[in-house]
């Protein structure tokens, strides 16, 4: 079809003209990365992949990322399932998108003042007599495993997750899990004929936003991360606002790397999303 | 077609690129006119300060004490904006490159590798100390703690608006006695494990810390604040430091395996009770914290032997600023004795004064010999006896990466 | 259904609600130390060193004129665009789709510079329009695909309908898009206003200064070691996407065919 001729097209001119924002940024960052003095280099990307510093923390960003994303969307997605519902009267989804009402670090800050070594729990515990001094509370922030950041995440992405599930679960027809109920299907196939199509790319477009912000934030690993293994977004932090300027190209090419890294696995998810739904619609036509 | 009509307007808005128009007048023709004269030229204008805004009793200060007086004595109005310097810089180094020359920032608060970065990459507008007339009057202009900055040549490009000295706080009702020196503190650590540790190298306290443990370990400390950086010339003192701090990780808080990544973060340990010590770039900064419980009221400051580390802070003017004799104006306030005793009394800012008491007259100079500066702090004798100048900004670097390979990885 | 809605009470309190809780009343107390026997000590500074900042009235102002401007500018992206997305299929959309997302996917650093060279190439650094314009990128891309879902769901049987009865583009958008979209407009005016409610760096330099946001005033205590002010910081900083939410949900109750509350 030839799209362009249609009126539709014009639905797009302003997020065309919004686009331009960004992509003009993202331009300006590559060159920064690409240029010394005005001269082309790839300097930076060699230094920057030939440094253990930066391949170490670039696992731990993509290990802690994954993990907090998976987890933050099996979570959301078996609370909006169970519940949505009641989601749709006005105080229970205002509980649920409470944590959303604050920015990151303050939750960062609150997983801390709960759960750390001297936090509100520790302290609790010790005053009912169940620990005898701080140091019997397992380690769970500023771990060396990312545990801290993986619980702030998680905490305060399920109700991100709900609110993205929320509106297409609202929206599927009754009728569907009549007609799965009426041919004897159990509560799982409910899911998987009737939930699974509907919720699917909004999932992996979920699951992108997730990752991608986890693994490129900056304030919840510098508040509840350790020493080392340290994020790569930490890392950049520190190259581009540390002492010397030097190692600002740096910075620019770690967070290109990032946005590579992320642009094209959003690329693939949506290569192959559109083939399930031309595979689909064909399935339909025959 | 309509939309590439769109598009071309908005690549021919981007190309024009609007760096046109009058450019404001250099900072030297401005400084070369009488004081009345810049003083009269900056009634009724605006000079907006930048500065990092993370204490509310700096920030009162500013509002409450600063603006009024120069609006009233001058009819300036003094416009606070609170931004981390690092972001100030950035905002600079941008509007250079992109060829605005009508900023918004007229003073900025700086010093160490900050000042050395926006020298370097010419972000400052210019020299204008020597116009100030209380600098000129009430300072002593030679003092090398105004000429350089963490080895860089100030040139006249920032005035001394504040001096700080580096010291420990230690809960008095749990320490009797406190180390003395950096082998005591060692030795103190190994006694009391878990109850010690410093904030990471990334951070400016930490890193201040790490470089009193080098100046520790030299012959004497000026082998490193009187050196530029030589890494050959060091590396035995280099190698004693991280013999140091590797013996004492294990007795550390959460045996080393975490440094705190933030001041902040030493404090609330601190505050809780989960250390017994804590340190900062400030030797007044535990007055406030006590004051508003957050740290325990027998909370006390010590220095130990070689000394500890003092160093300076500046306002400088921005190469854009619109409005240099406001800036002016402003900055020679904020030098003026009045503005700098009422810095140092502890209900505000409680921060000492770089200002040569002796060329004060009679009354003032009792004044500031009258302020009580509160149980926390140590006597003037004491910090000025223990004094040492900082070294050269590049250490600051250096340390940072030697210390993660050294000590963390290690 | 009521074992579930027992469930859901009590694990959304425990997990949504409590940590709410605790930091209002950190907000109200001092630092606590429990473990010593010390109780609370209620005390109200926090909040009086918040109230005697002067710039927290104006900030106030300014963070909620930006968020309204910028969910406005997002409504009506979000919308148009969205519908595109949903109806519309042609070659080369995962690609679109891809493009679309990515101003969320990429680090605000690595394109922060770029931003500000562009605003002030075009004239808008350190204006309020600038700002606004630039919590576009953060926020655009959800609005889109919320939008785009919701009309996905909407199907397009009801959206030929009208136009085969011969109703006009924007009589169709009002009468029976939006009532029928209102979880995605709630969700979109949610997330728009606490995202551009809580941008620091990209308001710090756009708005050079002139602008004076709420987080501008509030990030900085990022580095005191007092919980309370940091709490109490918290607490204000919450209420303003609450109140703007209310607001947009008296608005949505304007629409056509809505059921009143009092009239159930």
């Amino acid at each position: 079809m030839k799209w362009y001729k249609t009126k539709a097209f014009y639905l797009f001119i302003p997020s065309f003209l919004f686009l331009l924002i960004p992509m003009y940024g993202l331009v300006q960052a590559f060159i920064q990365s690409l240029s010394t003095d005005g001269a082309l280099t790839f300097e930076f990307y060699q230094r920057l992949f030939e440094s253990d510093r930066f391949l170490a923390s670039l696992g731990f960003s993509l290990q802690t990322a994954f993990t907090s994303s998976l987890l933050s969307l099996v979570i959301g997605v078996l609370l909006t399932r169970s519940c949505y519902q009641l989601l749709e009267s006005y105080a229970p989804r205002l509980i649920v998108w409470l944590p959303m009402l604050f920015p990151h670090f303050v939750w960062g800050y609150m997983v801390i003042l709960l759960l750390s070594e001297s936090g509100v729990l520790s302290q609790l515990l010790q005053v009912t007599g169940v620990l005898s001094d701080s140091g019997g509370l397992p380690t769970l922030t500023r771990d060396a495993s990312g545990l801290g950041i993986i619980i702030t995440y998680v905490w305060k992405e399920v109700p991100f997750v709900i609110l993205m599930l929320l509106p297409v679960y609202a929206s599927i027809k009754p009728e569907y899990y009549d007609l799965v109920k009426n041919l004897g299907g159990n509560s799982f196939r409910q899911f998987t004929s009737v939930e699974w199509p509907h919720i699917l790319p909004v999932m992996i477009e979920t699951f992108l936003i997730i990752f991608s912000f986890t693994l490129s934030a900056y304030e919840v690993p510098a508040l509840l991360g350790t020493t080392f293994p340290e994020m790569v977004s930490v890392l950049s932090y520190d190259w581009f606002y540390g002492s010397s300027w030097d190692d600002r190209p740096l910075a620019f090419a770690a967070m290109i790397s990032i946005s590579l890294i992320i642009l094209v696995l959003t690329l693939l998810s949506y290569l192959l999303l559109s083939k399930r739904q031309w595979k689909a619609m064909r399935g339909r036509l025959k | 077609m309509r939309t590439h009509g769109l598009i071309g307007l908005l690549i021919i808005l981007l190309l024009s690129a609007c760096s046109g128009g009058e450019s404001t007048p250099g900072l030297s023709e401005v400084t070369s006119k009488e004081w009345t004269d810049i003083e009269a030229s900056a009634e009724d204008t605006t000079v907006r300060l930048f500065m990092w805004g993370g204490d509310e009793g700096i920030n009162q200060y500013i509002d409450d004490w600063v603006s009024p007086r120069l609006a009233e004595n001058h009819n300036v109005t003094l416009e606070r904006v609170p931004m981390n310097t690092g972001e100030i810089l950035q905002k600079l180094q941008t509007e250079k490159q992109a060829g605005k020359t009508e900023g918004t920032i007229d003073i900025v608060w700086i010093n160490a590798e900050n000042f050395k970065n926006a020298k370097e990459n010419e972000l400052l507008a210019g020299s204008f100390v020597d116009s100030l007339p209380n600098f000129n009057d009430y300072y002593q202009t030679d003092d090398p703690a105004f000429q350089t900055d963490f080895g860089t040549d100030v040139d006249g490009m920032e005035a001394p608006w504040g001096k700080v000295q580096f010291v420990f706080h230690y809960d008095a009702a749990k320490v009797d006695n406190p180390p003395s020196s950096f082998e005591e503190l060692k030795a103190w650590t190994a006694e009391n494990p878990g109850k010690f540790t410093y904030p990471n190298a990334d951070d400016f306290t930490g890193n201040a810390f790490l470089r009193h443990i080098l100046y520790a370990q030299a012959e004497s400390p000026s082998a490193i604040y009187d050196q530029p950086l030589d890494e050959e010339a060091i590396s035995e003192t280099a190698d004693d430091t991280w013999k140091y701090l590797n013996e004492m990780e294990p007795s550390l808080w959460r045996s080393g395996d975490h440094y705190p990544n933030t001041l902040t973060e030493l404090d609330r340990l601190y505050s809780q009770g989960e250390v017994w010590m804590t340190m900062g770039y400030n030797e007044a900064r535990a007055e406030s914290l006590i004051d508003e419980g957050v740290f325990p009221e027998t909370t006390r400051s010590f220095v130990m032997d070689p000394g500890s580390i003092g160093n300076t802070h500046f306002l400088s003017i921005p190469f854009n600023s619109t409005n240099q004799a406001g800036a002016l104006t402003a900055i020679n306030f904020m030098l003026s004795p009045e503005a700098q005793l009422a810095k140092l009394k502890p209900n505000y800012w409680g921060e000492n004064t770089p200002i040569s008491i002796e060329k004060l007259p009679e009354d003032m100079k009792e004044k500031f010999q009258s302020v009580e500066r509160g149980e926390s702090v140590l006597s003037q004798q004491e910090l000025e006896e223990s004094f040492l100048p900082e070294s050269e900004a590049a250490y600051v670097d250096w340390m940072k990466e030697q210390w993660f390979n050294e000590v963390v990885q290690n | 259904m009521i074992r579930n809605k027992r469930l859901f009470y009590v694990l959304a309190t425990l997990l949504f609600l409590l940590p709410t809780l605790i930091l209002l009343l950190q907000s109200l107390s001092e630092t606590w130390r429990f473990q010593t026997g010390e109780g609370l000590r209620f005390q109200l500074d926090s909040y009086s060193v918040l109230l005697s900042d002067p710039k927290l009235w104006s900030a106030t102002g300014w963070s909620i004129g930006i968020g309204a401007g910028v969910l406005f500018i997002n409504l009506v992206i979000g919308i148009m665009t969205g519908k595109a997305l949903a109806t519309l299929s042609f070659k080369g959309k995962p690609f679109v789709e891809a493009i679309i997302l990515a101003p969320i996917l990429i680090p605000v650093l690595a394109i922060a510079m770029g931003l500000h060279l562009f605003m002030i190439r075009i004239g808008l650094a350190d204006t309020v329009l600038g700002v606004i314009i630039i919590h576009l990128v953060p926020t655009v891309p959800y609005s889109i695909k919320i939008f785009q879902n919701a009309y996905r769901q909407l199907g397009s049987p009801m959206l030929e309908q009208p136009l085969i009865l011969g109703s006009n583009p924007l009589h169709q958008l009002f009468t029976i898009e939006l009532p029928l979209m209102k979880p995605a407009i709630r969700s979109v005016t949610f997330l728009t206003i606490v995202i551009s409610l809580s941008q620091y760096a990209i308001t710090a330099i756009i708005g050079g200064g002139r602008i004076i946001t709420l987080p501008m005033v509030f990030f900085p205590f990022l580095d005191t070691a007092n919980s309370s002010i940091m709490a109490a910081f918290s607490i204000w900083f919450s209420m303003i996407p609450l109140a703007l939410y209310v607001l947009v949900e008296i608005l949505l109750l304007l629409l056509p065919y809505t059921i009143m509350p009092w009239r159930k």
